[in-house]
């Protein structure tokens, strides 16, 4: 009988289905690998099974009874333990306080044992002696610790639940070959006592190196499930990919047929040049940029890809390198700067990096015409004229330039926040996961308008975590891995599975 | 309190040796530029009135700025939360007319004293937790929530007492002014509330209350019952407003359907003067009842400088912010 059962489980936030079709098995005793590309739906089933995530639909067993986990207090209590890739730790609390901060010992019902504390987590602290590395002690708060560091804490808390059932979402992303290997220690170690483990990785050989049985999601739905003994890197690529193994482009949805990435300007002069750059996230990046050129940036979530375009924009400081436009070397060390040299930024985090919230829409069109324009005086008639040619473009459905942005849906938003940087031209438009959260007739949109401002000579860089899109709309694609590039795909090798095996294979 | 006094030493020498002692000391114990503020203040007191730091004006100084204290600290248990109370003056006074006229209508001896307290202590956490409920159940913001249930308490304490000046029973003010065995009776207040703090800082609930202001995500993904703690914190607070309470009626010896509004937003200041995060996660009890007393200390050395009085509020005004920057250059460039 089965530890833990998942069977069709579901969740959808809005129009986004984050999972369609999760299902799970997993036994006492081994150590289950989840594998799928970004956005698959992986972290969305752990973190159902873990209860900070209520499943729209879907059944839930363990031990072969069926379970409502309706928080994570009640997972805890059926059992599991889990570590949340983006971590649980409160960083200004202590090491030993993060890992018990759920159960603390304590003396008359109501105040700490520190004694107990302190001797209960040094259980678990001891577990990584030697390979924590400098600084790291049972008292020192989460905030002072570097992330891999953090990570190790995560890793603590989640073994201090002693749960029968533990749920490990990119354990060791952080982590060096020697803590990675005394985790390993430890896994097995877990392993033999029975207990039940989930581990989610993006490093082949980890998986290969620890892993028994192996369970593949493809676009929210489980494809696949069998013994790592049976199967090989390659093999699991190809489920990842699925029958999409095809040159991905005109057949995409979100593909306009007349502006299709084949029909780009070839051999267009180069807008941009960059260098050798380094800096914080990212190093040693060098790539060329054509006019009217889309340039992909590929590869998992946070490889790099988005500090290099917030570092061509300024907001990122560039340690060393050089960056050249139409080949006069220049250096922003602020946006301000990179968007009188032409630069223009879109942020998938709309809330942080965009919109204005609570304000009208005219304002959030106009910020930038201010800025290229110098204007000091608003006189809205005429704004109102200048934005409205830039939302037509984009398609962009509100009732009214008075109305507040947050009235509209984040489809509608990224729009306005686009058309902000359309009334001046820029020159090079970087796209950070611009489509993250929006529904897909906006993003239909959105890369039709991508396509158009291509054609029309503007050069662009578009980082997406969406696979698809990258494939559909990019002409060329800079494959990341660890803040460095690893491959570049041209023409034909623009494939899912290249993309997935350059993303996977090299570290 | 007792952490304050060995640390105060401990100040001293490690100035006199290392910067970076400095710093893991003000990492450590957050409230220190917080008591070197209060501490230069209490000087100056000094210099312009040597009677100001003579037994009789501590004691007058403890006694005025007490239920600020209590107030302050009341506002830190709910900041620690990343919330907020724009009702703590509103609760004071509410509990402050409940108390007189309670005291008033049983006679006033010993005993009806005691039960009034005891009434204007329930009265306390019953508003406490209606902020909470209001705050972290409904989950409304914490300003605007805290705001309306200020005017809501306001309207109750006056439909309690329409007009200030029903005076407290004799007995009971007599105390709080009083002395025993030739000791001020609010030294005793002092020392008990240290005790107090003392032990609070070890419960769970203000390490739970760190851990949800800090992420409140995190917090929720770890298990623990972020509602739950967030309404605690509320209703510790609404204790400490009773509190407050009690200390105000002791000093002013009458109800007052309005005695506490003005001191809500004091009571935000003297946290955050005290070195904790409005933002929440971060600061401490003892920080806030500095802050308190850097008020107080402002308040009266603004009096003793003989400042005109059309520009005292400009002074006081222009002090606390120069309080703040120093707290805050202080905090930024040593600590964190």
């Amino acid at each position: 009988m089965s530890k833990l059962i998942l069977r069709g489980v579901s969740k959808a936030y809005g129009a986004t289905v984050a999972l369609s079709h999760g299902d799970l098995a997993l036994e006492a005793g081994e150590v289950h690998v989840l594998i799928g590309s970004n956005g698959s739906g992986k972290s969305t089933l752990c973190k159902i099974a873990a209860g900070s995530v209520r499943p729209d639909a879907g059944e839930m067993l363990i031990d072969g009874s069926a379970v409502a986990i309706s928080g994570p207090q009640v997972a805890r209590a059926h059992g599991i333990g889990i570590f949340y890739q983006e971590l649980s730790l409160a960083a200004r609390r202590t090491v030993e306080e993060n890992i018990f901060i759920n159960d603390l010992p304590l003396k008359a019902g109501l105040f700490i044992d520190r004694k107990a504390l302190a001797e209960r987590a040094a259980r678990y602290i001891a577990l990584f002696d030697g390979v924590a590395g400098e600084g790291f002690s049972a008292d020192a708060t989460v905030e002072s610790l570097r992330a891999d560091q953090r990570q190790l804490v995560e890793i603590m808390k989640t073994l201090a639940t002693e749960a029968p059932i533990l749920i490990f979402d990119e354990p060791t992303s952080a982590l060096d070959r020697a803590q990675v290997d005394r985790f390993f220690e430890i896994l097995r170690r877990l392993k033999e006592e029975g207990r039940a483990m989930v581990f989610i990785s993006h490093r082949m050989d980890e998986i290969f190196a620890i892993g028994d049985r192996v369970t593949v999601i493809r676009d929210g739905r489980t494809v696949a499930s069998m013994p790592v003994a049976e199967t090989d890197p390659a093999a699991i690529i190809r489920l990842m990919v699925g029958g999409q193994e095809e040159l991905a482009a005109p057949a995409s949805p979100h593909a306009v047929p007349d502006a299709a990435p084949d029909a780009a300007p070839a051999g267009g002069e180069t807008a941009l040049a960059v260098s050798g750059i380094s800096g914080p996230g990212f190093a040693d990046v060098g790539f060329e940029l054509k006019r009217g050129e889309i340039l992909g940036f590929g590869g998992l979530h946070g490889q790099g890809q988005s500090a290099v375009l917030r570092a061509l924009f300024g907001a990122v400081p560039i340690a060393s390198g050089t960056v050249s436009l139409r080949g006069a070397p220049v250096r922003a060390s602020n946006p301000a700067q990179a968007i009188a040299q032409g630069f223009a930024y879109v942020s998938g985090d709309r809330r942080r990096d965009g919109i204005v919230t609570g304000r009208p829409i005219l304002e959030n069109v106009v910020p930038i015409h201010y800025l290229r324009q110098r204007l000091k005086l608003a006189r809205p008639a005429r704004l109102r004229e200048a934005a409205k040619p830039a939302m037509e473009a984009m398609k962009t459905r509100f009732a009214g330039f008075s109305h507040p942005v947050d009235s509209l849906s984040g489809g509608n938003q990224q729009k306005v926040v686009i058309a902000r940087w359309l009334i001046d031209r820029p020159d090079i438009l970087l796209l950070d996961d611009p489509t993250k959260g929006i529904d897909l007739s906006a993003k239909a949109d959105l890369f039709a308008l991508i396509r158009r401002l291509a054609a029309e000579g503007m050069a662009i860089i578009l980082y997406s975590s969406e696979d698809a899109e990258l494939l559909a709309n990019a002409d060329r694609i800079l494959v990341f891995n660890g803040g460095r590039t690893v491959r570049e795909l041209r023409g034909d090798e623009r494939t899912r599975y290249n993309l997935y095996q350059a993303a996977y294979e090299a570290a | 309190m007792e952490n304050a006094m060995s640390t105060s030493q401990g100040h001293g020498q490690a100035t006199a040796s290392r910067a970076g002692g400095v710093r893991r000391l003000i990492a450590r114990y957050p409230f220190l530029p917080a008591l070197a503020i209060a501490l230069a203040l209490l000087a100056l007191n000094g210099l312009y009135q040597p009677r100001s730091v003579s037994l009789i004006g501590l004691t007058g100084l403890t006694k005025t700025y007490m239920a600020l204290m209590l107030l302050a600290i009341a506002q830190t248990y709910v900041v620690y939360a990343g919330d907020i109370d724009l009702s703590v003056g509103a609760i004071v006074s509410l509990v402050n007319v409940v108390l007189v006229v309670l005291m008033d209508r049983w006679g006033g001896g010993a005993g009806s004293i005691l039960v009034a307290m005891a009434a204007g202590l329930a009265v306390g956490v019953a508003c406490g937790l209606i902020n909470g409920l209001v705050v972290a159940a409904l989950r409304l913001q914490a300003i605007v929530a805290t705001f309306a249930t200020s005017i809501f308490f306001t309207g109750l304490a006056l439909w309690v007492l329409p007009v200030a000046g029903l005076p407290a029973p004799a007995a009971f003010w007599r105390t709080y002014g009083g002395r025993f065995l030739d000791v001020p009776f609010v030294f005793y207040a002092v020392v008990v509330l240290a005790v107090l703090l003392y032990l609070m800082a070890r419960l769970r609930l203000t390490t739970q209350l760190l851990a949800v202001g800090d992420d409140a995500q995190s917090a929720y993904q770890s298990g623990l019952p972020v509602t739950a703690v967030r309404i605690k914190g509320y209703a510790l607070c609404g204790v400490f407003c009773a509190l407050a309470a009690f200390c105000i009626t002791g000093d002013t010896a009458s109800g007052d359907p309005l005695v506490g509004g003005k001191m809500t937003l004091y009571s935000v200041a003297a946290v955050v003067l005290g070195g904790a995060a409005l933002s929440g996660g971060f600061g401490t009890v003892v920080g806030s009842v500095f802050g308190a007393l850097i008020i107080g200390l402002i308040n009266s050395l603004v009096y003793f400088v003989g400042t005109p009085s059309e520009w005292q509020n400009l002074v006081q005004g222009l002090a606390i912010l120069v309080a703040l920057m120093v707290g805050v250059l202080v905090g930024r460039r040593e600590g964190r």
